[in-house]
């Protein structure tokens, strides 16, 4: 800062204006007049030099800091004030970033491999995991066979590369060395896959093609964090053999620390393995040589300019081309079927959006209610600063008759503003740090090594700065416009008798905004809270307290199908003696665990049902105490019994669902099908009916379901594929062990108990029943529950403003209301005045909240189970609790202003 | 930088002239103030005070401006080298004031603006007055 050009100026002004007051003494004023008048022919001489010196640069840098310095001193100076404003700006802000943390790394963020821009897959559905005919009603296919697949490589040069990964995800036990048997996540690749992806090893080397053959030497690369946790981040696991299953496979490479796989998951895999592999596990059963069994998507990389949609077209002849060679999409009607099927080349680069499609509508109304959130946050923050900035008229008019110009104080305003929302926006970090943590737990509350992370990436701290910014220039507005118009003169003046009321009318209408907004949050929490309780509490038709489900995995362990019978024996045995156990059953998967097998049902002496017909149902193989350990009833017929066994009779129990759908007006029992093929349509005979119960849509209606015995292979099948397919299912991967009462340390029970039986039997998870069911309603937990937090937010935020409007109000009034009580008003009298204005507003809030919050509910309709969007009772409910909170919020200002001494009011002025 | 003239350099205080008649005479009059402190130092050096003085005199009373207004366009002519200033006592009074001085440049400047002038009178007059024009 200059001070010598600041001195020059002011000697330049003194000197002039002596010599004006001078000049009007020689003109006989006296020296007093002569002074005032030299003034006033001047002008101010502060605006002038304000005014020259914001034309220098040094003074601009300067009166920033000093503005900056001035901002801090009156927050200082009033700590209850910025503390309020701080914390409800960072809550706000917080909500957005925590959201925005997750909606970054789950729906912008590309797979972290070179160019994901290129990527591009064939199809953009998320079918999964083994089809065997159409796929959807639509034909839209993005499920293939690996022949297909290869249909696709050889006719499609376009692609760079085109690789296929498995859709589903499988399970291995693996061993290495002398550690324990583990289970681990794997996904079948094609040898290509790195190298379409574009990703190299962390040491090393990825699969390659040669990998991909029959009769490779079986390799596999491991994820970085399983190597980490597992392998101890030994260098020496490379090249070294592990066991998959009883199979010895080499590891040729881990990979990089950053890379999680082709799609976001809770449970990334531990390792990939080559296509070819497949059949070593499953032998004749496998996909990979069955030309029909779709299992894989197909994932490609296409240079920068290709003609994208003559490339899907000519996909789409390729399927078509492919499927009139397929007898069972041209069987039975299936011919005229497909011309529809068809193929949708997608971008790729944020991976298979698997995920995305499931929670990325929800996460996109929690954005929308979290902006929301966040208006209300900033309404309230501008209702307080217009409110201080009112109480602040006076000094505002002293400083402009001091000589303050208005973009200079505006400037302070803006200051003061932006530091305040640079404040909540760093407190907001922490907010949306623990935010996002909490929302990832809500929503994925078993994971493992998921790349989700709630720590701030640079995208988040932009946004969090951006939104600050915005916040802060939207708060600062009404003050700002409020001090433009201040004037010297009402300096003179006190508030109270000030005959202008700048601040009323964007007070009211912050109010009503305010209201409006509430009511949008208060009505989506209460549908998203009935919604989640009409899940939780709805008939699944199944038990599930103080059940606890063990996975297991004798295949792993190296058990062929003629010892399981034996070792299931021994295991019910061991366990059904521990204390407090009720029941100890078996299954392939439990239901509403989030499996499902299906097959076409084959009625003997039907015709056999075309590829579009609806001939579905799911299938499970079960022990025989599984019905009554998880309480459902047998209807009609028997249950399964120990006599139910190879050799005897194959029999079947079916769920009311699929006795109605395929015995309408029949009795189901007696009745034989099949599944696989006409020739097998007489192979089970249903000898019961049982209640129906939910196995993986908690949404809609039991689906068709039948059920086999545990101990009984099937064998009659022609073909050594479904004969090893048969085999395959004979393994159940799930132990329901249900005990009398709560118990406690289950897990570490089950694993001392499996060691004592066969320490090789590998268990991956015991988890209770409950929270498998719990697991269900993960997305609509979340949903439910940040929309209550976001409703009781906006709640007390309502609350809080309109209770300072109305004490501003009060305040304001208070000459009037002594003069009203001074009249013979009485004291009910001035309240229901003050009520009424209060009422106007909230009257006001509703006519718009009200249409606002319907549109919202139309928004999450299908996101809601068992209540509908414009539900009444919500919407009254919602008006109701916010009548209450702003009824309260206006009555206790109200009464206070009430109870003013008419004579004290009075004398106020 | 952004240079300016904020219409409330020029204003009208005679109180029989409302603010909105001084809004629009500070209008009219926007950019034309540096060309008449340009035109008043062709004299001979001045101080503030006295130029503004000068105007005011010059046109009869009809610009009265506050003479503290005055000061910010001398300071933005004295950036752009249009004017000089030098401490200097002045002959009646025994004190030193700010002298503003027209450099060569302010001179150029001047005639610009002044051609500049014109041909807007002359203009804006053909409009107003054709019949004058053609007698």
């Amino acid at each position: 800062m200059s001070s010598k050009r600041d001195d020059d100026l002011e000697r330049e002004l003194r000197a002039d204006l002596e010599l004006e007051e001078e000049e009007q003494r020689e003109r006989g004023l006296s020296p007093e007049e002569a002074h005032f008048a030299a003034l006033r022919a001047f002008g101010n001489p502060t605006t002038v030099r304000e005014q020259i010196r914001e034309t220098w640069w040094s003074t601009r840098i300067h009166s920033i800091t000093r503005d900056a310095l001035y901002s801090l001193r009156r927050l200082r100076r009033s700590p209850g004030f910025t503390t309020v404003v701080v914390l409800t700006l960072a809550l706000g802000i917080g909500a957005n970033t925590a959201i925005f943390t997750l909606v970054q790394q789950m729906l912008l963020r590309s797979l972290p491999v070179s160019d994901p821009s290129r990527l591009y897959r064939i199809g953009d559905r998320t079918h999964c995991c083994y089809f065997e005919s159409f796929e959807g009603d639509d034909g839209d296919f993005d499920l293939f066979s690996y022949d297909l697949f290869k249909h696709f490589q050889s006719a499609a040069p376009e692609f760079d590369q085109l690789a296929a990964v498995q859709a589903g995800g499988g399970g291995f036990v693996v061993r290495w060395q002398n550690a324990p048997a583990r289970p681990m996540r794997a996904e079948y690749v094609s040898g290509n896959y790195f190298s379409t992806l574009g990703v190299n090893t962390f040491a090393g080397r990825p699969l390659s093609s040669s990998d991909d053959l029959v009769g490779a030497a079986p390799v596999i690369v491991l994820s970085y964090a399983t190597w980490q946790r597992d392998f101890g981040g030994s260098p020496g696991v490379i090249g070294s053999t592990v066991y998959l299953q009883k199979h010895a496979f080499t590891v040729a490479g881990i990979a990089p620390p950053s890379f999680y796989g082709d799609r976001i998951s809770p449970f990334p895999p531990d390792l990939w393995l080559p296509l070819a592999t497949e059949p070593l596990f499953e032998g004749a059963n496998s996909a990979l040589n069955a030309p029909q069994t779709a299992w894989l998507y197909a994932i490609g990389r296409l240079p920068q300019n290709i003609d994208r949609t003559a490339l899907q077209a000519k996909l789409t002849g390729v399927l078509q081309q492919w499927m009139l060679t397929r007898p069972a999409f041209t069987e039975r009607g299936g011919l005229k079927e497909i011309p529809k099927q068809h193929v949708v080349l997608s971008p790729a680069g944020g991976g298979i959006q698997k995920l995305q499609e499931q929670t990325g509508k929800g996460l996109r109304i929690l954005m929308l209610l979290s902006t929301v959130v966040l208006l209300i946050a900033c309404a309230n923050i501008a209702n307080l600063m217009l409110a201080r900035s009112m109480a602040q008229r006076t000094e505002l008019a002293v400083r402009v008759g001091l000589g303050a110009t208005r973009a200079r104080i505006i400037r302070q305003i803006l200051t003061e503003s932006l530091i305040l929302s640079f404040l909540a926006g760093t407190v907001s970090l922490a907010v949306a740090y623990f935010g996002s943590r909490a929302i990832l737990a809500l929503a994925f509350p078993i994971s493992q090594n998921m790349p989700m992370s709630p720590h701030p990436s640079p995208a988040v701290l932009l946004f969090a700065f951006l939104v600050s910014l915005f916040t802060g220039l939207l708060f600062a507005l009404a003050p700002a416009w409020i001090s433009s118009s201040a004037q010297p003169a009402e300096a003179s003046r006190t508030i109270n008798s000030s005959s202008r009321d700048h601040a009323s009318l964007p007070q009211r209408l912050l109010l009503i905004f305010q209201i409006a907004l509430s009511i949008v949050l208060l009505s989506s929490a209460l549908l998203a809270t009935r919604s989640l309780y009409n899940l939780e509490h709805q008939k699944t038709g199944i038990e599930t307290a103080n059940r606890y489900s063990v996975q297991l995995d004798l295949e792993g362990a190296g058990y062929t199908p003629s010892r399981l019978n034996s070792a299931y024996r021994e295991i019910e045995d061991r366990f059904s003696a521990l204390p407090g156990v009720a029941r100890l059953s078996f299954a392939r998967y439990l239901p509403l665990e989030g499996n499902e097998w299906g097959s076409c049902i084959l009625v003997q002496g039907r015709p056999t049902p075309g590829p579009k017909d609806n001939c579905f149902a799911d299938w499970n193989r079960v022990s025989t105490q599984f019905l009554a350990s998880v309480g459902v009833p047998i209807l009609r017929g028997r249950d399964f019994t120990q006599a139910d066994q190879t050799g005897s009779l194959p029999v079947a129990l079916v769920n009311q669902a699929f006795a109605s759908q395929f015995f309408p007006g029949q009795d189901a029992i007696g009745q034989h099908f099949g599944v696989n093929g006409p020739e097998y349509a007489g192979a089970f005979q249903i000898v019961g009916v049982i209640g129906d119960f939910k196995l993986t849509d908690v949404r809609g209606l039991a689906k068709p379901l039948f059920l086999r015995p545990m101990g009984q292979e099937y064998a009659g099948y022609k073909t050594p594929e479904l004969q090893a397919a048969e085999t395959s299912s004979m393994y159940m991967n799930r132990m329901l062990i249900q005990f009398d009462r709560p118990q406690q340390g289950i897990e570490q029970l089950v694993r001392n108990t499996m060691a004592k039986i066969d320490p090789g039997i590998p268990i991956a998870r015991v988890t209770p029943y409950d929270n498998i069911l719990a697991g269900n309603f993960n997305q609509d937990r979340l949903l439910a529950r940040l929309t209550e937090a976001f409703g009781l937010l906006a709640l007390v935020l309502a609350s809080v403003g309109l209770y300072g409007v109305m004490s501003y109000l009060a305040v304001r009034r208070t000459s009037e209301i002594g003069i009203r009580m001074a009249l013979g008003a009485s004291r009910s009298q001035i309240v229901s005045l003050m009520v009424r204005t209060a009422a106007i507003q909230v009257l006001a809030g509703l006519l718009i909240g009200v249409p606002a919050s319907l549109f919202a509910g139309s928004l999450m309709t299908h996101l809601l189970y068992q209540v509908r969007g414009n539900d009444p009772f919500t919407f009254i409910a919602s008006v109701a609790l916010l009548g209450m909170c702003v009824a309260a919020a206006a009555a206790i200002p109200a009464t206070r202003a009430a109870s003013v001494d008419p004579i004290r009011a009075l004398r106020t002025n | 930088m952004v240079e300016y003239l904020p219409s409330a350099f020029i204003e009208g205080r005679t109180s029989s002239m409302t603010k909105e008649q001084a809004k629009q005479r500070a209008n009219l009059l926007q950019g034309t103030l540096d060309m008449l402190i340009l035109r008043t130092l062709i004299y001979g050096p001045a101080h503030g005070h006295e130029i503004g003085k000068h105007i005011q005199r010059t046109t009869n009373d009809f610009l009265q401006m506050q003479h503290g207004s005055l000061y910010p366009a001398l300071h933005r002519l004295e950036r752009r080298g249009w004017v000089a200033s030098k401490w200097e006592t002045a002959p009646d009074r025994n004190r030193e004031f700010k002298y503003y001085r027209l450099t060569d440049k302010g001179r150029k400047q001047l005639l610009a603006e002044e051609s500049e002038w014109k041909q807007m009178v002359d203009a804006v007059s053909r409009v107003m007055w054709p019949t004058a024009e053609e007698n």
